[in-house]
């Protein structure tokens, strides 16, 4: 097999955009079978999608609930990545994220950036 | 776990978050030598992979690093 290249979807849009959220996760799983490494940041409203309990209010259309669809993610080796310092800029309270997704900051996405063979902007 | 190297600096970048502890961590290692150590403490979560990252990207090693709890130790030598 081939090495393995590096996704990084950044999720910009939250949960007042909801048909926005299942890109990153089905890109990402889709990645992820294709034996690449994929890893979603959620940054400025893209933090709203992983707070705890608001996935699992989220569903559209004939798509399965949206904590289904990011559980499948993680499942798949998907790895996910939040941004605390967003929620200060949007006014919420930090942390109560979803376990699987690692706090982080601004200089691991820049390095994420530099190292990532693609990067997808959500 | 403790960290048995001594550092010629500490920084305490307790109670900042992102990206204090990264800006002030590279602004301390600007007063050092390359080979001398900075010693970082921190308790913002994002600072784990930011400082190991930021480290790594700037030429730095990272020598040693803690976690108790939320409290964060970095002992990283200068590139």
């Amino acid at each position: 097999m081939t090495d393995k290249k590096k996704i990084v979807y950044l999720q910009t849009s939250g949960i007042d955009t909801p048909e926005r959220l299942y890109a990153p996760f089905i890109l990402a799983t889709t990645a992820a079978a294709m034996g690449q490494e994929p890893i979603v940041y959620f940054f400025i409203k893209g933090v709203t999608a992983v707070k705890k309990g608001e996935a699992e209010k989220i569903r559209i259309g004939e798509f399965p609930r949206l904590s289904e669809v990011i559980d499948q993610a993680v499942q798949a080796g998907v790895k996910l990545m939040v941004c605390e310092q967003s929620c200060m800029l949007l006014g919420l309270d930090r942390g109560d994220f979803i376990e699987s997704a690692q706090v982080v900051g601004a200089a691991t996405l820049n390095d994420l950036v530099l190292d990532a063979d693609a990067v997808i902007s959500l | 776990m403790t960290i048995g190297l001594q550092p010629d600096l500490t920084l305490d970048a307790r109670d900042l978050f992102c990206p204090s502890p990264v800006l002030k961590a590279a602004e301390q290692m600007d007063k050092l030598a390359p080979g001398q150590v900075l010693r970082v403490l921190a308790n913002d979560p994002a600072a784990e992979e930011d400082v190991k990252r930021w480290a790594k990207r700037a030429g730095h090693t990272l020598l040693e690093f803690a976690k108790e709890g939320r409290q964060l130790t970095f002992l990283v030598r200068k590139g």
